[in-house]
């Protein structure tokens, strides 16, 4: 039967690839509105530079250009900044100087695309050049330029933030056997979405209503945003509808507000036409959020056998000129405090400053749970250098080390419990399925003819789903999420939601659930996101927190109907509601099942026959609040190749096995694992921004910012074990972000590896082929 | 990034020195040069196209004599914009008599490019960037040792 009607556990078809694969879907930039004009923007050529004179004379020459805005113009509407969703603000446009490369400096409003990029070119600014700070270990010397002359702190010092027992872990690290020590460089990244971010802004100036149609992550979110920014000119919240239409890859990237966003909105405002803002692909790259970017210093304390005892780490991130991360308001650092990873630590000290520099802003959760991907990198990285001193196998120093199945709900030194996992089970099969015991006899075999082969391990523990109310909210607001479900008379339903798919699915898993709870088939169930005038309030998708926090606000919406279906099957089949039980996705009396009402009848009577005194219809609202976060996990075992050559490192082999608990959509999950695998392969050797010393980014382009193509990626060999969530309606977890998560130590490590016998203890990612023959002719074994 | 060099040329001193603060005549010598305006004499905007391979934009720059000692020693700030790019240039001269009839000009040059130019063409930048001052040097002594120009 759960076959039959596509419940949980079944590889349904993607309903809303019908529309992808045909190209019919629909996205902001397919938005064309009568009447509509085009915005483009002037970005500053300098890193830091006071703005001497902006000129629009020549711009507003040019037949088509409807107007210039620069920052000058903002200030008498009060938006020439606009607040961060992490306590700072942010310039919409500068009024006088500029902090970053690529920042926006005027927007160019148009009748076309064309004659809007024409007049950015001739709008003509005259910049001082001031002092650049690219490097946060400098930035936060004492000598260092200043960054923000706005704020009373004269330093670039954002914040500290820190967790865990300083004294107790120092004492423990004081009496340790064994301790290991790595600087690890975590680059700053972009998530290169395949859609670039946009909006079609339509203010209606007869009755003030504001449509906006974006790429956002987070439309109810936003909705609330543009109201508390904007409320004093006139933006009520009941008067803004954001439409997220079909989204190209979010990733986090879609969360933050940029300035464009504003920008666009304003210029609408300003015509009382419909105004579209898309960026192009190098804006994008240059100027939106960025990822990452976490200089560690990690530390583990061990006993002479091997156990993991304490973890001291220290971080200095770079967040740019602006603090304009999407991190919980209690958890600045996110969910870094998730270092300690897989193994039970007795004593853990975290501690993190945040620093201004003259790069963009950012540090968003590039698909992980909030700085996630850092904390797994950097304990899995430590554990193979602990192996490595201890010249013992990193599998089995992990297998020794591991918080054991029968430990859960396990609280860890830093304060997080974790709800269930099985991490031996997970990397045995990983092991097992690779043929680990082979490949180690190969690499030995390969190591004495001189031929470099690596094998690297990454046991990793994902947190995800924020999240408790009590703990999260974003701006103050709450990090529940809701379902909205009808049932229509014909036993057909529509379920809406605060949450927004951008590829991930949710038209069909959240399909799912509804079909498995109330027995309906899969196809009669509609799932509907994105629009705030018609779903209800939710926080968005972003953190893999769909499934966790908007799944189990599903599940409970059908529960609620389906109790109030069991008083009405009770009705039409002349029996106690106490003797009515739900079985086989159907009301039976207890003991007879003949004597049943299938869903779509009860639906019918809800609006036909329904018992006296009962109100009308068949639908339900739920607003979940979760527990506990849900902690996935997974073990991955990655084999690389390096060429002696040209220092290319293969990856030969990858076998990933995940466990996220109920599996709704098994097609879907190992869809989101190749994905996320290809998206841990990117940075592990790929991708990075970095600046020269002026402040020019050195990855603007496709050109130079590497991404992995069909031709890098290796052929994924997935696997999975399931140990659901006590605690959620259905016992899933999250999965959108673990491979993300978990692949770039596994490839990290077995690069190391193929290494270790040079000497090599660590190498920063991305590994370029450079990195590595620099390596290989260091040690004289370059060909 | 800092270039410098010396050029020998076979020309007196007083005639180097009044070609190279002569904002027209050395303006003539730099790459790609669509117009010239002499605003005073130690102040001039110079309109020039410039780029890095096939991403090639017009510069507009401000161009000042902030050291003037004749004949000897000149320094020239050059401040400029392009759309998305932006350079920056101070350049010093120093003449000394090399024989009778001839220069030795020593230059130094420190470019900062900003913007787009400097982040697609980085790899590229200081070949680039070399190419054009040889070039512009060579220019001058070309010109300087030219049998006598009757417009110069």
């Amino acid at each position: 039967m759960a076959v039959h009607i596509g419940g949980i556990g079944q590889s349904v078809p993607r309903k809303e690839d019908a529309r992808f694969i045909r190209g019919r879907g629909n996205y902001v930039d397919d938005v064309k509105l009568p009447g509509m004009v085009y915005l483009d923007i002037v970005r500053s050529p300098y890193a830091h530079a006071r703005i001497l004179k902006i000129d629009k004379s020549k711009a507003l020459a040019i037949p088509g250009v409807l107007a210039v805005i620069t920052g000058n113009d903002l200030v008498p509407l009060k938006l020439a900044w606009m607040p961060t969703l992490m306590g700072d603000k942010q310039m919409v446009l500068p009024t006088d100087t500029v902090m970053y490369q690529a920042q926006e400096v005027a927007a160019v409003v148009a009748t076309t695309r064309y004659i809007a990029a024409d007049g950015v070119a001739a709008v003509e600014v005259e910049y001082e050049p001031l002092p650049v700070v690219v490097d946060p270990i400098k930035a936060l010397l004492p000598d260092a330029p200043v960054i923000r002359e706005d704020r009373e702190q004269k330093n670039n010092l954002i914040w500290h933030w820190e967790t865990g027992d300083r004294a107790g872990t120092d004492k423990a690290f004081s009496s340790a056997d064994v301790v290991v020590k790595q600087d690890i460089y975590i680059p700053r990244i972009v998530v290169a979405s395949i859609e670039t971010c946009g909006m079609v802004a339509q203010f209606d100036k007869v009755d003030g209503q504001l449509t906006v149609w974006m790429t956002t992550q987070a439309p109810h979110a936003i909705r609330t945003v543009i109201a508390l920014v904007a409320g004093h000119l006139g933006l009520s919240e009941q008067k803004i509808r954001v439409i997220s239409p079909d989204i190209g890859g979010g990733f986090g990237g879609k969360v933050p507000v940029y300035p464009g966003y504003v920008l666009a909105i304003g210029a609408s405002v300003l015509t009382g036409l419909p105004v579209k803002w898309i960026e192009d692909r190098s804006e994008n790259i240059q100027a939106d959020s960025f990822a990452r970017d976490y200089h560690i210093t990690a530390e583990v304390a061990a006993k002479k056998d091997g156990t993991m005892q304490a973890l001291r780490v220290k971080t200095i991130a770079d967040h740019g000129a602006f603090d304009a991360a999407a991190n919980p308001s209690k958890f600045p650092a996110g969910l870094f405090g998730v270092i300690t990873g897989s193994y039970p630590f007795q004593k853990a000290f975290v501690e993190v400053d945040v620093v201004y520099t003259n790069k963009p802003p950012g540090g968003i959760a590039y698909r992980c749970s909030f700085r996630v991907t850092e904390a797994a990198f950097a304990i899995e990285r430590l554990v193979d250098i602990l192996a490595l001193e201890l010249k013992r196998d990193p599998a089995e120093l992990r297998l020794q080390n591991f918080i054991p199945p029968q430990a859960f709900p396990y609280m860890t030194t830093l304060g997080w419990e974790y709800d269930s996992g099985n991490y031996a089970g997970a990397l045995k099969l990983a092991m097992d399925k690779i043929g680990y015991a082979a490949l180690r006899k190969e690499q030995a075999e390969k190591r004495s003819r001189g031929e470099l082969m690596g094998i690297g391990i990454s046991s990793f523990t994902e947190i995800v789903g924020a999240g408790p109310s009590k703990h999260f909210d974003i701006l103050g607001i709450k990090m529940f999420d809701s379902a909205e479900i009808r049932v229509h008379p014909t036993g057909k339903a529509i379920v809406r939601l605060g949450v927004k798919s951008q590829g991930q699915g949710h038209e069909t898993t959240f399909a799912q659930i509804v079909a498995e709870e109330l027995g309906l088939p899969v196809g009669d169930i509609k799932v509907e996101e994105g629009d705030t005038d018609t779903a209800p309030y939710g926080l968005g998708t972003y953190a893999s927190r769909s499934t966790p926090v908007a799944g189990a606000a599903t599940a409970m919406a059908a529960r609620k109907i389906r109790e109030k279906g069991r008083l009405i099957a009770a009705h039409l089949l002349e029996a106690s509601p106490d003797d009515i039980e739900w079985k086989d996705y159907k009301y039976q009396v207890k003991g007879v099942p003949a004597k049943s009402k299938t869903m779509a009848e009860v639906a019918f009577a809800a609006y036909t026959n329904h018992p006296q005194g009962m109100e009308a219809g068949l639908e339900a609202v739920d607003y979940y609040d979760p527990p506990n976060l849900t902690y996935p996990f997974g073990s991955y075992i990655c084999v690389v190749d390096i060429d002696k050559g040209t220092g290319v490192v293969k990856v030969r082999r990858f076998f990933a096995v995940d466990d996220c608990g109920t599996i709704i959509n098994p097609m879907i999950v190992e869809g989101q694992i190749h994905g996320g695998l290809t998206m841990g392969l990117a940075p592990a050797l790929y991708e990075e921004i970095n600046y020269d010393e002026n402040g020019n980014i050195q990855g603007g382009t496709f050109m130079d910012y590497l991404l992995p193509t069909a031709m890098e990626t290796p052929n994924w060999e997935t696997g999975k074990t399931t140990t659901p969530s006590p605690h959620h309606p259905i016992g899933a977890k999250g999965v959108g972000e673990s491979a993300t998560v978990g692949a770039p130590a596994a490839i990290a490590n077995a690069v190391v590896d193929a290494l270790a016998h040079l000497g090599v203890r660590h190498i920063d990612i991305p590994i370029t082929p450079w990195k590595v023959q620099k390596i290989l002719k260091e040690n004289g074994v370059a060909e | 990034m800092h270039f410098e060099g010396t050029a020998d040329i076979g020309a007196p001193r007083e005639r180097v020195w009044a070609f190279v603060t002569d904002p027209e005549k050395v303006s003539r010598c730099g790459p790609d040069v669509q117009r010239v305006e002499v605003i005073d004499p130690t102040h001039f905007k110079v309109v020039a196209r410039a780029g890095v391979g096939p991403i090639r934009t017009t510069f507009a720059l401000d161009v000042v004599f902030t050291e003037l000692r004749a004949p000897e020693h000149a320094a020239v700030r050059a401040r400029g914009q392009a759309p998305g790019s932006a350079v920056e240039m101070t350049n010093t001269l120093d003449l000394t008599d090399a024989a009778p009839g001839r220069t030795t000009l020593r230059w130094a040059s420190d470019v900062v490019i900003s913007g787009m130019i400097a982040s697609v063409g980085a790899r590229l930048m200081q070949g680039a960037a070399d190419k054009v001052t040889q070039q512009v040097f060579a220019c001058i002594k070309e010109q300087l040792e030219a049998p006598a120009e009757p417009s110069a």
